[in-house]
């Protein structure tokens, strides 16, 4: 193992080096995964291109939509006063990544790149529509995160582009988010699944009107429970109706059998953990709003 | 493989140092500084036996390049208090017990520094979770977090205490 140390100054000198190195080369947030792997023999880039000097990269906007730069830290996103409301499933993602080490250096942008399908983060962002931005020598592309990441560890990021930030439309009235993850343990675990919700209410605050729900680690990437989603619109909100919805989102999964968990297992904690993250939404929703 | 200088501010002092562009701040701590305080362990920011305070926030040196440190403040545990002096976390981990082999104890104290520096009183549960990236195999925690306690307690009631705060 053995690599040159780059820290460009300017969004442009970072994607010079980018375009220069190709897959050569690997930009570093964090450290968390990049450096994990490069101690396992996993990944030997010939060059590391830190971020950590880049400017424009750590802000977070929450006038209009709101945007996450890519070197936003989970340490940032748990103490955002903005995100403590109604969208506190970005809170409750951020605050079980680690231990409070590795949450003061790793970063959104890394979550998101390194498309672990366990990554905690970019299952709330799932839930929330997010949008990415990225910059290479072609110019500035939008992408959906949903689909972004097409196997784990695989994205269709170029070898020389960069991540510069994470956006999703601004809530609608009557609407909340919630997070809830399952692990072997209380802290420093990864996720032997995870499911993340937005829900909107309707007017009477009590049907469906409008649902995302992102599961982690059940299937090879991230992914949305769209039968789930479905079933659920224009239905009261009653525990017979989120328990159906727990059991139609355990269908779609497709998780496998490791180590933490087997395949079984984790659909049965989708089936657990829906009904609980959208009686969570539920009372966030009717707590603001009354 | 080429070595660059690197400018590394290490408890107050200033260390300029040759290192290979890829070695980890804590190896350089302890081969090319010998600060054999800070610990070396997993190497995969699990255990925080390396754990440091970067510009006053607990880090794992284990996946934190050298170069990547360049003049931002760093304390280890041998900066936490005078020499011959021992900080208040220090001396409760000594009161309450809380140290056997000790192996944990420099990742543990920071790891419980930084986030005293933030909430100066500390619930128990407050305590745990700031100490969750730390493993202990001797002493079951539950010491460790009444010394972190206990260390609030008396860094509250004489703040002054504190060491040169040195590398913050
Ligand atoms: C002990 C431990 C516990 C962990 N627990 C969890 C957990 O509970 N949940 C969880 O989701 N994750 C967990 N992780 C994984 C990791 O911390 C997260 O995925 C983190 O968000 C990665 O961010 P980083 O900034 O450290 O990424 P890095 O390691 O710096 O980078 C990761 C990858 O993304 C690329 N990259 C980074 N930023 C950009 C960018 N802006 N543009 C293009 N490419 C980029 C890098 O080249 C690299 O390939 C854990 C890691 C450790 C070590
Ligand atoms: S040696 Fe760094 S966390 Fe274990
Ligand atoms: S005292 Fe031995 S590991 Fe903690």
């Amino acid at each position: 193992m053995t690599f040159d140390y780059h820290e460009p100054t300017s969004l442009r000198e970072a994607i010079e080096l980018g375009a220069r190195f190709g897959v050569d080369g690997r930009f570093l947030a964090g450290g968390t995964d990049l450096m994990v792997q490069i101690h396992r023999g996993r990944l030997n880039p010939r060059h590391v291109v830190s971020l950590q000097c880049v400017p424009g990269l750590d802000a977070i906007e929450v006038d209009g939509a709101i945007s996450l730069g890519a070197r936003v830290t989970h340490r940032r996103i748990e103490t955002t006063t903005d995100f403590q409301g109604a969208l506190r499933a970005l809170v409750e993602g951020a605050e079980v990544v680690g231990g409070h080490q590795v949450r003061n250096v790793a970063t959104v942008g890394g979550n998101i790149v390194n498309a672990s399908p366990a990554a905690d983060v970019v299952v709330v962002l799932l839930a929330l529509e997010a949008r990415l931005t990225s910059l290479g020598p072609a110019g500035e592309r939008t992408i959906a995160l949903d689909g972004f990441g097409t196997a784990p560890g695989v994205t269709v990021l170029r070898p020389n582009e960069l991540l510069t930030r994470a956006s999703f439309p601004r809530l609608a009235p009557r609407t909340a988010t919630a997070f809830l993850k399952a692990g072997r343990r209380r802290a420093m675990e990864i996720s032997i699944a995870c499911v993340a919700a937005r829900l909107t209410l309707d007017a009477a605050l009590e049907r469906c009107q409008d649902v995302r729900i992102a599961l982690g680690a059940v299937a090879p990437t991230a992914m949305r429970a769209r039968s789930a989603e479905r079933y659920l619109e224009g239905r009261p909100l009653t525990d017979e109706v989120t328990r159906e919805a727990g059991r139609i989102a355990a269908t779609e999964c497709r998780p496998i059998g490791d180590v933490r968990a087997s395949a079984r297992y984790r659909a049965l904690l989708v089936a657990t953990l829906v009904p609980r993250v959208l009686a969570r939404c539920l009372e966030r929703i009717r707590f603001h709003t009354s | 493989m080429t070595r660059i200088p690197l400018s590394l501010i290490i408890n107050g002092q200033t260390h300029e140092v040759l290192a290979e562009p890829h070695r980890t701040l804590l190896d350089v701590l302890r081969t090319d500084l010998g600060l054999i305080g800070t610990k070396e362990n997993c190497l995969e920011a699990e255990c925080g036996v390396c754990t440091v305070l970067l510009e006053g926030a607990a880090v794992n040196a284990c996946i934190l390049l050298a170069a990547q440190c360049q003049g931002r403040a760093i304390l280890t545990i041998e900066g936490l208090a005078a020499p011959g002096q021992l900080h208040p976390l220090q001396q409760a981990f000594i009161d309450h017990g809380a140290v056997q082999c000790g192996y944990c104890i420099p990742g543990m104290i920071l790891a419980a520094k930084a986030y005293l520096d933030e909430n100066p009183e500390p619930d128990e549960n407050g305590v745990r979770e700031a100490l969750a990236g730390n493993l202990c195999r001797c002493t079951g925690y539950q010491r460790i977090i009444e010394a972190t306690l206990s260390a609030a307690r008396a860094l509250r009631a004489s703040p002054s205490s504190a060491c040169r705060e040195t590398a913050r």
